[in-house]
């Protein structure tokens, strides 16, 4: 099944090589390499110059972009900037108001410290007072 | 001496770095040329200014051709994009449909039982329906079996991924066979 699969596609290559061969009367006339030359010489002044008035185009318009950039910036920078500051002040302050909480605990570490600390302190003396204590009893 | 002139023009145009010369070029390739741009139009006119157009193109473009890489894939690159261009700028895909229909007609006309007549027949209609193909396949079968470049070089010609030309040659012989087996 398979082999006559491939054998199908095999015969379907050789054909379709054979097919698309030239021809002999299909054998396209020589190729004037001088001809070809002179064509190109030929085109070329039209070429240079298609590609003078192209380059001169985008220089214009290169130009054109740049003033307009010059005259507009000038008019449209302070009403930006502004806008920009505004914004800028705007996103800080919604940002500083929930982390001002935060900092604030963070500026009065002493509270929780001084309790922790004084809690410690008991402890160790309690231990020390029973231990104490034992030792009198046993002695 | 048109030789000549070419010659010195070729140095001229192209500089002496370059291994290949023009002219050999032209030489060596201008029927594959002729040939891929035929199987692709479909038309001989329009193969002939194809392969004329193409080599002006190399000519001019010949002192960027990179020389480390084959002048025959750099040929066939530049010759399939002229018969794609030619081909869709012309509008030409209605009117070959009408030439090659005249053309099936034609072979029928003539038909004799003679082995040579019959495989002339063949080679008719297989030709015309590589050329009613669509665009995509028909220049990956054209340059794999007219041209005998293999998967990983009609990449290279076409700038296409080889798997997507191995995907595209599939497809177009299974379009084919179903076209050659619809007529029967």
């Amino acid at each position: 099944m398979r082999s006559d699969r491939r054998d199908e596609e095999l015969f379907d290559e050789i054909r379709l090589r054979r097919a698309l061969r030239l021809d002999a009367a299909e054998l396209p006339p020589r190729i004037d390499i001088a001809a070809i030359a002179a064509r190109a010489r030929d085109d070329r002044p039209a070429f240079a110059a298609a590609s003078l008035v192209s380059t001169l185009v985008a220089g214009i318009a290169a130009a054109g972009l740049v003033s307009l950039i010059a005259i507009a910036l000038p008019a449209v920078a302070p009403a930006l900037a502004s806008d920009l500051f505004a914004s800028a002040l705007e996103t800080l302050a919604r940002v500083a108001i929930p982390a001002s909480a935060f900092l604030s605990l963070a500026e009065q570490p002493t509270v929780p410290v001084a309790a922790l600390a004084a809690l410690a302190v008991a402890i160790v003396h309690e231990y020390a007072q029973r231990r104490e204590h034992a030792r009198e009893v046993t002695s | 001496m048109a030789a000549s002139v070419a010659l010195r023009l070729d140095s001229r145009m192209t500089g002496l770095a370059s291994p290949v010369a023009f002219p050999d070029a032209v030489r060596e390739h201008q029927d594959e040329v002729f040939g891929v741009a035929l199987r692709i139009t479909g038309d001989r006119d329009a193969a002939l200014d194809v392969t004329s157009s193409t080599f002006l193109n190399a000519f001019r473009a010949f002192h960027r051709y990179d020389s480390s890489r084959p002048v025959r894939h750099w040929l066939l690159r530049i010759a399939t994009n002229e018969a794609i261009t030619y081909v869709r700028k012309r509008g030409r895909e209605l009117r070959r449909t009408v030439e090659v229909e005249h053309a099936i007609a034609l072979a029928d006309a003539n038909a004799t039982p003679d082995a040579e007549s019959v495989a002339r027949e063949d080679r008719a209609r297989i030709r015309a329906a590589v050329s009613q193909l669509p665009e995509l396949y028909r220049v990956v079968i054209v340059l794999r079996y007219f041209n005998e470049l293999s998967v990983d070089e009609i990449a290279n010609v076409t700038g296409r991924p080889a798997s997507t030309v191995g995907v595209q040659l599939l497809r177009g012989r299974a379009l084919l066979r179903g076209a050659l087996e619809g007529e029967r």
